[in-house]
């Protein structure tokens, strides 16, 4: 209860609400991740979202930018997030459509280049050093109202629009072909979640880094994949895991004086393989059918 | 053109990357017809299918259909990921998405359709399984069943027999029979299977090497003809 009561002090609580959105909204859009078999590119695009945000950054050092105030710099970072993001996905995608066979090997190459990127426009740049290190170590513990306010609009319009066209998406994630029969603009469809991706990969990244975001995009629903026995349970179970992995990792490393972000994901890391240990446990002591 | 044919195509090629695998392909499906599309791998049989079902476009011509035509495409199940929970049902129920609105919720009506069109496929009693844990057989009834739901009067299956035993082959025939004869549907089929063809389908559309030969089953699935054409000799 005196844990509850310090965590939910003034200065804290809105890392704690920040925490909760991220660990609600990255699990149901990194269940289209999972489901179109796109893990890897999860693991990419936080990366390529900090190599925005240090594009932004090295903008100010290239004097291209004047040097702004703190909302302004924010919104600079979101747009050098999101436009990298999205123009990975789309590139990627395009590719992907047109050279099936080396899909993980450019997402991998992409990975590495921009981790390599983020450093060099970082190591020249005193200003976006500073800035950028704040962003991407991920400031969960100093969120301002604004940040909090921002964050929470766009996540709600993007868990509005995941919501309403929930249909849409899973038939073109499930089977594209049965939707192009269907006259269902598949393309279309196929931007608009891409695009959801990159809001919500772009805002996560800014607010609490790529490693975080990366784990609660992925691990939960993993989880919830191993537990789930239908589509709704899956998504449901995906954001449960999420919420609760937020705010068990935040409680956890107030108590352990830790890192919040790390704890996070490592908290997840411990739930998914117990749970994986456990069904391939319970998998072996199962009667075999017989033929 | 015929004045019953339900599909044309005039002059079309179709492939892949601007390279065409068929080209100078000039023929109509008649409706209420069943037509059983056969050739060697790599042929181009699946390639023509998805390009009459507007999945991929023509390198070029035309495909015309004369309304009213709804399709109902039952691709190779194989290429449909496991890792997705539907039930049977929630894929059958795909099937009616073409005709509810982005974003509106499938009422009960569409429901009760697709419940029936399970039953009529033999599947209402797999609609609460996963489908990814159904026979080959069974899965194949679903994507059957899913094709009805979008109302298709025009049903195209991509090998809906392949990998499955010979039981479960001789009953997806006798359903796709059925439901040719009750429900006067226009049935365009790739598949292997001489044997399966020959008991089922009524005309034969054969790629061999590059050239569409069309004609009806008693004509172009004649030992003879066959022999001729695969320059084997049946012993």
């Amino acid at each position: 209860m005196e844990l509850l009561q310090e965590i939910f002090a003034p200065e804290l609580r809105n890392s704690v609400y920040v925490s909760l959105l991220i660990g609600f909204v990255c699990p149901l859009i990194g269940s289209f991740l999972v489901l179109r078999r796109l893990v890897f590119l999860g693991v990419a695009l936080p990366q390529i979202s900090s190599c925005g945000i240090a594009f932004a950054f090295a903008l100010h050092a290239w004097h291209l930018v004047p040097h702004l105030e703190d909302s302004s710099e924010r919104a600079l970072a979101f747009g050098g997030s999101f436009a990298f993001t999205l123009g990975a996905l789309v590139i990627l995608t395009l590719l992907q459509r047109r050279y099936p066979g080396l899909s993980e090997a450019r997402i991998g190459t992409a990975y590495a280049l921009c981790g390599a990127w983020s450093i060099l426009l970082l190591v020249k740049n005193p200003y976006g050093q500073h800035g950028l290190l704040e962003r991407l170590r991920g400031e969960i513990i100093a969120i301002s109202d604004l940040d909090l306010t921002v964050t929470a609009i766009a996540f709600a319009a993007v868990v509005l629009v995941a919501t309403i066209f929930r249909k849409e998406f899973l038939l073109v994630s499930f089977d594209p072909e049965m939707a192009l029969t269907l006259r269902k603009k598949v393309l279309s469809w196929d931007g608009l979640l891409f695009l959801l991706i990159g809001i919500t990969v772009s805002m996560a990244v800014l607010t609490v880094g790529p490693l975080v975001t990366f784990g609660f995009l992925l691990i939960p629903p993993l989880v919830a994949r191993a537990l789930a026995r239908n589509m709704t349970q899956f998504v449901v179970l995906g954001c449960v895991v999420g919420v609760v992995g937020a705010f068990g990792g935040f409680c956890l490393a107030y108590r352990l004086d830790v890192p919040v972000g790390p704890t996070d994901v490592a908290l997840l890391g411990a739930v998914y393989i117990i749970i994986v240990s456990v069904r391939g446990g319970l998998r072996l002591f199962r009667p075999r059918a017989r033929v | 053109m015929s004045e019953t044919s339900i599909l044309e195509l005039r002059g079309v090629a179709v492939g892949y990357d601007r390279h065409a695998v068929l080209s100078g392909l000039d023929f109509s499906i008649t409706r209420g017809s069943f037509t059983g599309l056969l050739g060697a791998n790599g042929s181009g049989k699946t390639t023509l299918l998805k390009t009459i079902a507007g999945i991929q476009r023509p390198l070029t011509g035309e495909i015309v259909f004369h309304p009213p035509a709804a399709l109902g495409y039952v691709p190779q199940r194989d290429q449909l990921d496991s890792v997705f929970i539907f039930t049977a049902f929630e894929v059958a129920l795909m099937g009616v998405c073409g005709r509810v609105g982005p974003g509106r919720r499938i009422g009960s009506a569409e429901r009760d359709e697709v419940h029936e069109c399970l039953r009529r496929t033999g599947s209402d009693g797999l609609a609460k399984r996963l489908f990814s844990e159904l026979s080959g057989g069974q899965k194949q009834r679903v994507l059957i069943a899913r094709a009805l739901a979008a109302q298709a009067d025009f049903l195209l299956l991509d090998e809906p027999t392949a990998g499955i035993d010979a039981a479960a082959t001789r009953s997806i025939m006798e359903l796709l029979t059925a439901l040719y004869r009750e429900q006067r549907l226009t049935i365009l089929m790739v598949n292997h299977d001489l044997a399966a063809m020959r008991n089922t389908v009524s005309e034969v559309l054969w790629l061999h090497e590059g050239v569409l030969l069309r004609g009806p089953v008693g004509e172009l699935l004649r030992r003879e003809k066959i022999e001729e054409l695969l320059k084997i000799q049946f012993t």
